[in-house]
């Protein structure tokens, strides 16, 4: 019956991980902030990373494909170049 | 950037490469151009992007709102934002980090830190990647059972900055030189021992696989290594406003230790050795610019 309790513990924890969300509500009913893990946020090992049309420096448009090199690619997130 | 300066090693590994901010194309041209920068820096001015790809900062839009009443928002706030406090500047903003997909999209690894102000240095992610990067200053050793190379994955560091001290050993011919485990046996473990300071912590050091040892007088098994290997001691410069003033003082750091080894042939099996190495590093200013702005 293993087959039939797989599906069932899954609905459950993700009706948990629904109940905390970034910010959930305590009984007085004030905001309760959720800790931050940025390690959890965004694509994680083995998931692909979305697609994306951006402009760079000398005015070319780039996405994913145009980025890449044949063994893939390295995507580094910034702040800002300016500061 | 530092990353310019290793394009030739990430083109030499097939990895093609692109900085993301939510910095206007003017903005990214003017940066370029100052700073000789001719890969792929993309603007994504709505961080439109960043919000697909999950990372959106909304720490500093929150505080502001709040105005500082929420004592978590305000933690939150030194630890993804600024010590110095929410600004618009922030708005917008990823939480910094870098992802390395293979040619199909998927991510292999990702590289993100829980304090804003520690960052992977492009030489350490490259490293930890193993991928191929030359040494800027090195240090050669030698001696009758191996030699080895020492290198600081970066000359320049600041607040929060993680590199790592590189390691490359080779094993002279015969020898094996005891890993992690052998301990156990009596034997001393090869490792860089850092001196300890307020300046910076010290990551666990990383091993490559060993292999297991046949020492046929003992008939004992033994992990050890034979080929060339690298151990990197990963290094994490301090972040706190102490530190942040003690380094703005300082104009270079120095990092001393010793790297210990013992090796063995099938022989003879020589004394622990504890060999003085010692690393000058520049020190970058505190990052104070527009954070408060």
């Amino acid at each position: 019956m293993k087959r039939h309790t797989l599906p069932v513990a899954a609905t459950f924890s993700a009706l948990l991980a629904f109940a905390g969300g970034a910010v959930g509500q305590d009984a007085a009913g004030t905001a309760e902030r959720q800790p931050i893990v940025v390690a959890d946020l965004g694509p994680q090992v083995g998931e692909l990373v979305p697609d994306f049309e951006m402009v760079d420096q000398f005015g070319n448009t780039h996405d994913l494909e145009s980025i890449m090199g044949p063994n893939g690619a390295m995507l580094l997130f910034h702040r800002s170049a300016d500061w | 950037m530092e990353l310019q300066e290793r394009l030739d090693e990430l083109e030499s590994a097939g990895i093609g490469a692109a900085a993301i901010s939510y910095d206007s194309p003017a903005v990214l041209a003017d940066f370029a151009q100052r700073r000789g920068i001719d890969f792929p820096l993309l603007s994504d001015e709505e961080s439109e992007v960043i919000a697909r790809y999950g990372i959106l900062n909304t720490v500093a839009e929150e505080a502001l709102e709040d105005g500082g009443d929420d004592p978590d928002l305000v933690a939150e706030v030194a630890r993804y934002v600024s010590v110095f406090g929410a600004g618009q500047l922030f708005v917008g903003t990823p939480y910094p980090g870098t992802f390395i997909v293979d040619g199909e999209g998927r991510v292999t690894s990702r590289y993100f830190e829980e304090f804003y102000r520690e960052r992977n240095t492009t030489t350490n992610v490259l490293l930890k990647e193993g991928i191929g990067v030359s040494p800027i200053e090195a240090i050669e050793g030698s001696s009758p059972q191996l030699d080895f190379t020492a290198w600081p994955s970066n000359t320049l560091v600041g607040m929060g900055t993680r590199f790592s001290i590189v390691i490359e050993v080779r094993p002279g011919e015969n020898m094996h030189v005891y890993a992690p485990g052998a301990e156990g046996n009596g034997y001393r473990v090869i490792g860089l021992e850092l001196a300890p300071s307020d300046l910076y912590r010290l990551e666990p050091v990383e091993f490559p696989e060993s292999e297991i040892y046949y020492f046929a007088p003992l008939d004992e098994y033994v992990p050890v290594f034979q080929e060339p290997f690298t151990i990197l001691q990963e290094v994490v410069m301090a972040a706190t406003p102490e530190t942040e003033e003690a380094l703005g003082d300082m104009e270079t750091i120095t990092l001393s230790g010793f790297l210990n080894y013992q090796a063995c042939d099938d022989a003879i099996c020589y004394l622990p050795q504890s060999v003085p190495i010692s690393f000058v590093l520049d020190t970058e200013g505190p990052d104070r610019l527009r954070a408060l702005r």
